[in-house]
């Protein structure tokens, strides 16, 4: 086993997890929204790279598109890797509105609904939401680091924060 | 539907012949020689879209508008700051670097290059599928890459598990760059290859 720190990257609807030293990124979120698991103790977790609420009915195209079955799905393979139920913790990133049309109302904000449904999710799983940074009209690139629980968000015009 | 290889045939020569078309406008708008590549058709994953847009957190200037009638899609412009840059100081002549995110006049004179893109494209789609399309109002944003593209795709509320893209890459004279990318709707897709009896 090296020490050598490896960088995950999670691509548009898909998750992925890891253990200490490595971190989960996912570049570029805009409505999308990434959504992070931790556990501290075992310094292991999961990065999900969210593109839409529900998936009602419809997971079967491809389950790791919706906020409820992405984060079922990763939920269940960081208590496969050791982690603990009540100990898992939650942050999440992104949701931003890109585009506005002049003269139409927003009638769907994707971003606003990708958030409150994976909040509604982690509400639903008993797992707290730790902090979170969601919403405006910039893009995000996100680093989660498996070790400490830190979320890394870097936007283009907007500075860079740690939450 | 299944995409054929005849689909993308097709799919590929009804972009070449509206890549022209918008190459030629953005020509004449800008006075200067303006190519168009031979464009690229790509049924791809989510997973894959790095792959046609290259970096997904690289900053761009991005005018997005949507091709509006009997089949709907979506066209996409890409320019690399740099070039939107230049594109813009050509078209209000100006000697001055514009600032993108800010600037409203430099703003408006992007959309403006989309607008007429996006209509010369779609007036030589129509006219060679019998189709009639209209461009609605040109909308852009300036941020990353990656970050513009999800929300283009998710505007609808749902998505295709793959995503169709015909692909054109833009250069000019000097250091212009970008991409050019239209996105036909599920639907779509069935209506214009229908009026080539496909």
């Amino acid at each position: 086993m090296s020490n050598t720190v490896k960088v995950i990257n999670v691509g548009m609807a898909d998750y992925k997890t890891a253990s200490t030293p490595d971190i989960l990124m996912t570049a570029g979120l805009g409505s999308c929204v990434g959504v992070c698991l931790h556990d501290p103790l075992q310094k292991i977790g999961g990065m999900a790279h969210i593109m839409l609420p529900k998936a009602n009915g419809k997971a079967g195209d491809n389950p790791f598109k919706y906020a409820d079955t992405a984060i079922a799905l990763m939920f269940k393979e960081v208590l496969a890797l050791g982690g603990k139920r009540g100990r898992l913790r939650a942050k999440m990133a992104g949701g931003a509105q890109m585009f506005s049309f002049p003269g139409k109302p927003p009638v769907l904000k994707i971003g606003d609904r990708n958030a409150e449904a994976v909040a509604d999710e982690l509400k639903r799983l008993g797992i707290p939401l730790l902090s979170s940074d969601t919403g405006g009209s910039f893009g995000r690139t996100i680093h989660f680091d498996v070790s400490t629980g830190e979320l890394r968000v870097r936007t283009i015009s907007h500075g860079e924060k740690i939450i | 539907m299944e995409i054929s290889q005849i689909h993308l045939d097709v799919l590929r020569e009804i972009g070449n012949i509206g890549s022209g078309h918008a190459a030629t406008a953005l020509s004449t708008l800008l006075q200067r020689r303006i190519a168009m590549s031979v464009p690229e058709v790509w049924a791809v994953s989510f997973q894959e879209m790095a792959g046609v847009i290259g970096q997904m957190d690289e900053p761009q200037a991005v005018i997005y508008v949507k091709a509006e009638g009997e089949a709907p899609g979506k066209a996409v412009f890409f320019f690399p700051l740099e070039s939107a840059e230049i594109v813009v100081q050509a078209l209000i002549q100006s000697g001055e670097t514009p600032d993108l995110y800010a600037d409203e006049l430099a703003q408006s004179a992007l959309k403006e290059v989309g607008n007429i893109m996006v209509s010369s494209f779609l007036i030589a789609l129509a006219q060679f599928s019998g189709v009639p399309l209209h461009p609605s109002v040109p909308a852009l944003a300036v941020d990353m890459a990656g970050a513009i593209l999800d929300a283009i795709l998710l505007e609808e509320g749902t998505l295709d598990e793959q995503v169709l893209f015909i692909d054109t890459q833009i250069s000019g004279i000097p250091q212009i760059e970008g991409q050019f990318i239209f996105l036909p709707e599920a639907g779509s897709l069935h209506k214009l290859l229908g009026a080539f009896g496909l």
